[in-house]
C-alpha cells in the first residue's frame, strides 16, 4: 500500500485546499444578506412560476442501463487484457465468445430503436399542400363545424 | 499465472523499496507540494494561453492588461473571484450543493499522480520516480477518478433546485458514461500490449524506439478514438453541450457564483492538462525521446520532451474549440454509441488475434466486417421503428405519447375562439383547482 501514500497525500492536500478557499472566500466575500431575486433560480431574468422538472425522458435512463453492460463487459475485459499473453488461444477464443454475446444484445437494442435520439416522429415536407389559397380562404371562410376541428 | 503477479508486482517506485522511513515522507510531500503548486500553475497558464490563441485565430488581441502580455489576468480573475459574494440558492440542496465542488476538483488533482513525468532520480542513494505516485494499477485509478468526476457534475446540476443546470448535469452525465465505455475499451488496447495495468510499464513498453510507440504500434484508429472519447469526456468542443451558451445558461455551474465556481474551473482545465498528460502517456511514450547526453541535464531531458508532448494536446484542444461547431445531441449520442463503441472493440478484438497469430487476426478482421454489416442493418432496422412509433417501441414505450406530428400535412383548423367570457378580478388560485367556481 506504499505506492498509494502520495494519492492519499494529495487527496488530503486538495480538500484542504478546496476548504481554505471557502473559508477565504467567506473572510474577503460581502457579508451582505442577499437579496430575493438574487437567490432565487437563475432563468435570464424570467421569474421562475415551476418548479424544475422531476421527470425525464425516459432515453436518459435507458442510456444509463445500457452503459452498465458495457461497462462491465470493459471491467471483465482489464484482468483479461492483463493476462492475454499467457492464454493466447484460449484467450482469444473466451473473449470472441463473451464479446459475441454482448454484441447480440446490443444489436437487440438498436434494432428496436433505444439509441435513436431524434425527434419521435420526423417532419414530413408538407409545405406544398399549404398554398396562399388554402390558409387565406381558411381566414376569411366560415368556421368549420366542431367535429371537423378535432 | 507466476510471471503475471510478478509483472505486476516487480513494477512500482522503488522508493518504498526499504519502507517508510523519514527520507521517504520527504520526498512524498516534496512530490505532493510540487504536483499540486505545478498543477494549479499550469491551469493558470492554460487558461491564458487559450484565451490567447483563440484570440489569435479570431483576429483579436485577447487579454493584454494584467502582467506581460496578459500573463497573470487568470491570476486577477481568480483574485477577483474571492471577493464575490457566495449565493446558496433558495431552492438548492445545501449540503450537497457545497460538497459538488470538491467532487469536481479533487478528482481532477488525483488523475494527475499515476502520469509519468520522467525517468528515475537518485538522491544520497535513493533512487525514485519522477512520478507522484507509480501503483500497480495505474490506469485504474485514471479511469476511477474520471467516474467519480460525473458524480460532481450531476450533483451540482441537480442540487442547484433550478432548470438549466439541471438539464445541463442531465446531459452532462449521460454524455460523460456514454463515451467512458468506448474510452475503457480503446484503454484495454492499451493494456493488451503492454500487459501491466502501471503507467510505468505501459511507457517503458513503449520506449525502445519511436515506432514502438502505442499510436503507431496499434494503428493510429484507438489513438484517434481516445482522442475523440477524451474530448467527449472533458465536455470540450465540439462536445460541450453540457454548456452549451445558447440553450443552457451555463449548463451545471450557473447557480454557482464566488470561489465554488472558480474551483469547477479549475477542475475543468485541470482535467483538460491531466488528459493530454494521459493520452501522452498512452499513446506517444510518455517522457521517452532522444537524449542528447549533456552532463547534468539527462536527467531532465525526459521531463522536457513530456510537457513538449503535452503542449502539443493542449494547443489541439484549443484548437478544436476555435475550428468545431458545437455537434447536436442526437448526433452525439449517435457517434458515441454506434461508432465509437463498436468500432473500438473490433478493433481491440483485432489487436489481440495478432497478437495470437498472424490468421487469428485476419479471422477476427473477417468476422468483424460481418458484424459490422449486421449492426448496420440493424440501425436501418432502429432507425425504420423509431420513426414509425417513436422510440424503443418495444422497450416499455408504447404507452402512447403526444408524437410532434400528426398524419396529416395540414394543421388542424383554428378553432373559432370562445365568446370572452365577461372581466374577472384577475385571482392568483393554482391553475389545478379546475372544481366549480361559480
Amino acid at each position: 500500500m506504499d505506492q498509494y501514500l502520495p494519492i492519499f497525500l494529495l487527496l488530503v492536500l486538495g480538500g484542504l485546499f478546496a476548504g481554505l478557499s471557502f473559508v477565504g472566500s467567506s473572510l474577503l466575500a460581502p457579508r451582505r444578506k442577499p437579496t430575493g431575486p438574487k437567490v432565487a433560480p437563475y432563468e435570464c431574468g424570467i421569474i421562475p412560476d415551476k418548479e424544475p422538472p422531476q421527470r425525464f425522458p425516459v432515453r436518459f435512463y435507458l442510456v444509463a442501463m445500457i452503459f452498465i453492460i458495457f461497462d462491465i463487459e470493459v471491467i471483465f475485459l482489464y484482468p483479461w487484457a492483463v493476462v492475454f499473453r499467457q492464454l493466447r488461444v484460449f484467450g482469444i477464443v473466451e473473449v470472441l465468445v463473451f464479446a459475441a454475446v454482448v454484441f447480440v444484445a446490443f444489436l437487440y437494442l438498436v434494432s428496436n430503436g433505444a439509441l435513436q435520439w431524434g425527434p419521435g416522429r420526423r417532419l414530413q415536407p408538407g409545405v406544398s399542400a399549404r398554398t396562399s389559397e388554402s390558409t387565406v380562404s381558411r381566414i376569411t371562410a366560415e368556421p368549420p363545424a366542431p367535429d371537423q376541428a378535432a | 499465472m507466476t510471471g503475471t503477479l510478478l509483472a505486476l508486482t516487480t513494477h512500482g517506485d522503488p522508493l518504498y523499496a526499504h519502507g517508510v522511513g523519514w527520507f521517504v515522507w520527504v520526498v512524498v510531500l516534496i512530490k505532493v507540494l510540487v504536483a499540486f503548486a505545478v498543477l494549479l500553475v499550469s491551469v493558470m497558464l492554460m487558461i491564458w494561453f487559450e484565451r490567447k490563441v483563440i484570440s489569435d485565430m479570431q483576429s483579436r488581441i485577447g487579454p493584454n492588461r494584467a502582467g506581460p502580455w496578459g500573463l497573470l489576468q487568470t491570476l486577477a480573475d481568480g483574485t477577483k473571484l474571492f471577493f464575490k459574494e457566495d449565493l446558496l440558492p433558495e431552492r438548492s440542496d445545501r449540503f450537497v450543493f457545497k460538497l459538488a465542488p470538491y467532487l469536481s476538483l479533487v478528482p481532477a488533482l488525483l488523475i494527475f499522480t499515476v502520469v509519468p513525468v520522467g525517468g528515475i532520480v537518485t538522491i544520497a542513494g535513493h533512487p525514485f520516480e519522477l512520478q507522484v505516485a507509480d501503483p500497480p494499477i495505474g490506469i485504474l485509478v485514471v479511469l476511477a477518478m474520471s467516474a467519480v468526476a460525473v458524480y460532481g457534475v450531476m450533483l451540482a446540476g441537480w442540487s442547484s433546485g433550478s432548470k438549466y443546470p439541471l438539464l445541463g448535469s442531465v446531459r452532462a452525465s449521460a454524455q460523460m458514461i456514454s463515451y467512458e465505455a468506448a474510452l475503457g475499451i480503446v484503454v484495454v488496447t492499451v493494456v493488451l500490449v503492454t500487459g501491466s495495468l502501471s503507467t510505468r510499464a505501459m511507457v517503458e513498453s513503449q520506449s525502445a524506439a519511436f515506432w514502438d510507440w502505442n499510436v503507431i504500434r496499434l494503428g493510429i484508429v484507438p489513438f484517434l478514438l481516445f482522442l475523440t472519447a477524451i474530448t467527449a469526456e472533458l465536455t470540450r468542443p465540439p462536445f460541450d453541450l453540457t454548456e452549451a451558451e445558447s440553450e443552457l445558461v451555463g449548463g451545471f455551474h450557473t447557480e454557482y457564483s464566488s470561489i465554488r465556481f472558480a474551483l469547477f474551473f479549475l477542475a475543468e482545465f485541470m482535467n483538460v492538462i491531466t488528459m493530454s498528460a494521459v493520452v501522452v502517456t498512452l499513446f506517444f511514450g510518455g517522457p521517452d525521446g532522444p537524449v542528447p547526453h549533456l552532463p547534468t541535464f539527462d536527467v531532465w531531458f525526459p521531463t522536457v520532451w513530456f510537457l513538449g508532448k503535452v503542449l502539443v494536446f493542449l494547443f489541439i484542444y484549443v484548437w478544436f474549440r476555435a475550428a468545431l461547431p458545437r455537434l447536436r445531441y442526437d448526433q452525439l449520442m449517435t457517434l458515441g454509441w454506434k461508432y465509437l463503441i463498436p468500432f473500438s472493440l473490433v478493433w481491440l478484438l483485432g489487436v489481440a488475434g495478432f497478437l495470437v497469430d498472424g490468421w487469428w487476426g485476419l479471422g477476427v478482421i473477417v468476422v468483424g466486417a460481418a458484424c459490422a454489416g449486421l449492426l448496420v442493418r440493424a440501425f436501418a432496422i432502429g432507425r425504420g421503428r423509431a420513426d414509425q412509433h417513436g422510440s424503443m417501441t418495444a422497450l416499455g414505450a408504447r404507452l402512447s405519447r403526444p408524437t410532434l406530428v400528426t398524419g396529416s400535412p395540414l394543421a388542424p383548423p383554428i378553432p373559432p375562439a370562445p365568446p370572452s367570457p365577461p372581466a374577472r378580478p384577475v385571482t392568483t388560485r393554482p391553475v389545478s383547482g379546475t372544481e366549480g367556481e361559480g
